[in-house]
């Protein structure tokens, strides 16, 4: 018996009415059911009760509900299928709300590629020193000594030392030494070329460190004296398109040496590089058998299988053993225990060669190492900035969420599970991420340059490897799960019945989680307003810091002796140019990195003891010098060609003074030291003596990470090293061409170099300066992301509150008090931001300055400024978008059509 | 009638021999192919048969046409080449399956 349509119509509605709303499977069913209805029939049942028994065999409403979302999960799990799907929506979703899609996109990219940036040195920098295959069995030699009232902190040991490890210690595979000597002038035949990075060392280098060689035998490179290895570069300098080996260099016009070794340049990542190593057999000074003298930086290679506590706990014997027993000549009634009664120290330790350039930062570093600690600053920020970018995201996705809350309604409706409407929300966020990842390669591609300039490293993206783009994909997805995540969970738990309905819990109202991870947002941004102001002014205050002498206008041209005996003609010549006020020649600067030199003295006619000696600065300086650096003299005179005597003459800072004597005046008193003998060995019995006539103030000569240590001034007999010239004229190009054009005739073939002063000055604060700009670009980062954020937000509230501002405005409210309304929401967000970021940012600026031993003072108003600029920029983003809703005329909004 | 417990992992199977054996058929007429063929000791759920269909068409080894017939829309199943080729992978695969059980049971098959 076929059913009639009435019968069929009536099918449909019941299904209909019980929730099947699958196209294609209600016709099936519908279909199947009057099948099973009208064989049933045929044995004259009634259609009603024949309609029943087959739907129980569906399982009645229950289980034809089943069966339907059996029917779709198991459709949605061809994975092809379902991507291609979220594509195209997510794809349609993110152009349809192309504005926030722009400030989402862009606020990520920005971010992203900051933190490629900071990945990229970060890892740059944990790489140092690791090409060296012993690497882990590589140790440098670290001093530590109190002695006289000064606390050295240094790489440099005394010269017997690495012998000493190698020979009497079985832990101790092979051991080196470095002695600096500052630069070479070097030449071939004619003309001079000036190199700085020149260095003495043992015939083991080659042996201890891995730096391959292009020519030569690294077993007897360095063995003979006068022998010296070159790195390519030097070749290729000094011998274009020949062989290097065995042929003649002349350092320093009167140092004759054979090149028996050429080297692959060091690597960046290298804490030293050398590009000219000298054989230390033919340095005297390298022979020397005093202990208590400190002059070379000793690196060892540990025994495979040793451990390298066992020979540190060995290192107070070797002290006891050496060093002791020389000490106890030199100094009156010494024993080991006086000396450590008198609060002196002499500690040896070990330093692993991985950790140098990231650990340490002691005298005698061949260059300036990095601070682990900005390694974990550097990846905070970049964490900082990804999470301020992540979280617009969030934000943004919640906010709209009565814009989307329609749409999730519908598609439940239509049966779409939850499952697959958090998996709809996460491929958005995932293909947003994606698509900031690929343009943040580019911007970091861009940003590059200069961040290297900056940084002062040669970085660049690893585009040719595997790897990169390996990394870069598993970043999208997690970046673009975690932002994702909780938007999608958010969305996909309204109920279908609410939202059609139209009484869902808007947008705006659901904005706790919001709220603070705005204020998460600004507090990040305000922290880092605080530090950069803060490493600004430090900056600013030592470099306008009172330092004790004048460090603008002199300029100084390095390298003097190469004039040989004309140093004091090139000086006169100089002096007579009425532009030039004053010169002076002396190897000794108050800028880091200059001569030092540093022995104990005591007044004369008290005991030469542990109590009594006082380590001093030893500067020799010729007549001048106190007036071309412009430092003045608070007691007593200057030197003075008028008193022969003052060859034996010392003038002192005021510290020396008052470590000396005390209260007491110390104007013609005498100090004693104990002099050299003819091999420049110490000799007790040769007693030098010296007459106090002047005080100095105290001027700042090292870094003002330091203070100032006691310090001593006499003339020198050959003074040497700079020519330091204080110079009147505003045009310093004209002072230069005139010192160059005196210099090629005295001097020809010797190059002209010179600094000025400031500069030298402002190199000590290098890092700092880096570091300054690095956190400025950083934090102006972090708060444009911010505020693209927060702009966005304005933007949707306004939209939101359309009607409001309408039926307001036509009730006669005025243009500002809805510019109030709409921010003074997240104005007191950024508030409570402010309020919270304060102590924090509080306690992370003094943790940094007390690495300063002169430190800024940061007063309160630093903070209040900070946090007015913050909310200065946030209220400026969000009135763009206020006042354009204010101001709109009200009949546009009220208007319905 | 046998429990659909036993009924589970075979019904892919069944559902594909009898399309294979008798080209294009529609859900209910399924059920009863079914039902004939065994004497009515199988019956195949509503509830198991159309998601197993739907998940079958999805994944490309049954096609459909639709006819319409009156007032209703009649759905037809047949095996693409794709699925003709699984068919016989699946029965010889369920006949060895029941020699298996035979021995591992200690049975003779009648």
């Amino acid at each position: 018996m076929q059913l009639t349509n009435d019968h069929i119509d009536y099918i449909i509605k019941d299904l209909n009415y019980r929730g099947i709303v699958h196209d294609d499977l209600q016709h099936e069913f519908v279909d199947h059911i009057c099948s099973a209805v009208e064989e049933k029939m045929q044995g004259n049942v009634r259609f009603l009760d024949a309609y029943h028994a087959v739907l129980q065999q569906f399982g009645h409403t229950t289980g034809l509900r089943q069966t339907q979302l059996q029917t779709i999960s198991q459709q949605n799990t061809q994975i092809k299928i379902m991507l291609r799907s979220y594509f195209t929506i997510a794809l349609r979703n993110l152009r349809k709300h192309s504005f926030y899609s722009f400030i989402n996109v862009a606020g990520l990219s920005v971010g992203i590629s900051i933190c490629l940036v900071i990945l990229l040195f970060v890892l740059n920098e944990l790489r140092y020193d690791r090409h060296h295959e012993r690497v882990d069995r590589i140790y440098r030699i670290h001093a530590e000594i109190d002695f006289a009232g000064n606390h050295y902190d240094m790489t440099y040991a005394p010269a017997p030392m690495a012998a000493t490890l190698a020979s009497d210690y079985p832990e101790v595979e092979a051991a080196v030494r470095f002695r600096e000597q500052g630069s070479y002038l070097i030449k071939r035949e004619a003309d001079n070329i000036k190199e700085s990075k020149v260095i003495w060392t043992d015939k083991d280098f080659f042996k201890i460190f891995t730096v391959p060689l292009i020519a030569g035998n690294p077993e007897t490179a360095l063995a003979e004296p006068k022998s010296i290895a070159i790195s390519k570069e030097i070749a290729d300098k000094f011998f274009p398109n020949e062989e290097a080996i065995g042929q003649t260099l002349i350092l320093d016009n009167n140092m004759t040496m054979k090149v028996t070794a050429v080297y692959q340049d060091m690597p960046a990542t290298s804490h030293f590089h050398f590009n000219v190593l000298i054989a230390m057999a033919g340095l005297d000074e390298a022979k020397s058998p005093v202990w208590f003298s400190n002059n070379f930086q000793t690196y060892f290679l540990l025994r495979d299988g040793a451990n390298v506590k066992n020979l540190e706990e060995k290192f107070p014997d070797l002290i006891t053993k050496h060093v002791m027993p020389q000490m106890k000549e030199v100094l009156d009634d010494f024993t080991p225990e006086k000396f450590a009664e008198a609060g002196n120290k002499l500690v040896y330790t070990t330093q692993a060669l991985s950790d140098i350039h990231l650990y340490s930062s002691l005298q005698g570093e061949f260059e300036p190492n990095f601070d682990i600690t900005y390694i974990y600053l550097f990846v905070a920020i970049a964490l900082f900035i990804l999470i301020i970018a992540s979280i617009n995201f969030m934000n943004l996705s919640t906010a709209r969420s009565a814009n989307r809350a329609k749409e999730v309604g519908v598609r439940k409706v239509m049966g779409s599970l939850r499952s697959h409407l958090m998996r709809q929300f996460l491929m958005e966020s995932l293909l947003l991420s994606l698509f900031s990842f690929i343009l943040a390669i580019g911007l970091a591609y861009l940003l590059l340059p200069l961040f290297n300039n900056l940084a002062a490293r040669e970085l660049s993206l690893p585009l040719t490897q595997p790897f990169f783009y390996l990394f870069i994909l598993t970043g999208a997805i997690v970046v673009g799960f975690l932002a994702g995540v909780y938007p999608s969970f958010f969305l996909s738990a309204f109920k279908p019945v609410n939202v059609l309905k139209g009484n869902v819990a808007l947008g705006m109202k659901s904005g706790f989680i919001r709220s603070s991870l705005v204020v998460f947002q600004f507090m990040i941004s305000i922290f880092l307003v605080i530090a950069t102001a803060v490493v600004y002014m430090q900056l600013d205050y030592i470099q306008t810091k009172k330092l004790g002498f004048n460090k603008d206008q002199v300029i100084m041209v390095d390298d003097i002796y190469a004039l040989g005996n004309q140093r004091l003609t090139y000086k006169e010549e100089i002096m007579r140019h009425s532009f030039i006020e004053n010169a002076s020649i002396a190897g000794y600067l108050p800028v880091a990195g200059s001569n030092r030199s540093d022995t104990p003295w005591w007044i004369e006619g008290k005991e030469a003891n542990q109590e009594n000696m006082v380590s001093l600065q030893n500067w020799q300086v010729d007549h001048d010098y106190i007036k071309t650096f412009g430092m003045s003299i608070k007691e007593g005179r200057d030197f003075s060609h008028i008193f022969p005597s003052d060859s034996n003459a010392v003038i002192l800072n005021e510290s020396a003074a008052k470590a000396l004597s005390f209260n007491e005046s110390i104007i013609g008193k005498r100090v004693n030291t104990f002099g050299d003998d003819s091999n420049g060995d110490l000799n007790k019995g040769n007693l030098r003596v010296l007459t106090v006539i002047g005080v100095v103030e105290d001027f700042h000569f090292e870094s003002l990470k330091q203070s100032v240590t006691p310090l001593m001034m006499f003339l020198s007999k050959r003074p040497s090293g700079y020519l330091s010239v204080r110079f009147q004229s505003a045009n310093a190009e004209e002072v230069i061409s005139m010192l160059e054009k005196e210099w090629k005739e005295m001097a020809p073939g010797q190059p002209f170099t010179y600094q000025f002063l400031d500069d030298s000055f402002g190199k000590m604060y290098a890092a700092e300066s880096r570091l300054g700009s690095i956190f400025g670009i950083f934090s102006s980062v972090a708060i444009i992301i911010a505020c693209l954020g927060l702009f966005a937000l304005t933007a949707f509230t306004a939209e939101q509150c359309t009607k409001e501002i309408g039926i307001r405005k036509v009730l006669g409210a005025s243009v500002s008090s809805i510019v109030i309304m709409l921010s003074k929401d997240y104005g007191k967000l950024v508030l409570i931001a402010f309020v919270l970021a304060t102590p924090f940012a509080w306690w992370g600026v003094n943790e940094w300055l007390q690495s300063y031993e002169y430190k800024v003072n940061v007063a309160w108003w630093v903070y209040m400024l900070a946090g007015v600029v913050a909310f200065g920029i946030a209220w400026i983003t969000m009135s763009y978008q206020s006042i354009r809703a204010a101001l709109s005329n009200p009949v546009n909004s009220l208007r319905s059509e | 009638m046998h429990s659909p417990e036993l009924l589970k992992g075979t019904l892919q199977t069944i559902v594909l021999k009898v399309l294979k054996d008798h080209g294009r058929m529609y859900g209910y007429e399924i059920t009863q192919r079914v039902k004939e063929l065994s004497d009515e000791r199988i019956l195949l759920t509503e509830g198991a048969l159309y998601p197993a269909l739907h998940k079958l068409e999805a994944e490309g080894i049954l096609k459909t046409e639709t006819e319409n017939i009156g007032k209703r829309i009649r759905k037809y199943y047949t095996l693409t080449p794709q699925g003709k080729s699984l068919v016989k992978e699946r029965v010889a695969e369920l006949t060895d399956f029941i020699k298996t059980m035979s021995n591992v049971l200690q049975v003779k098959l009648a």
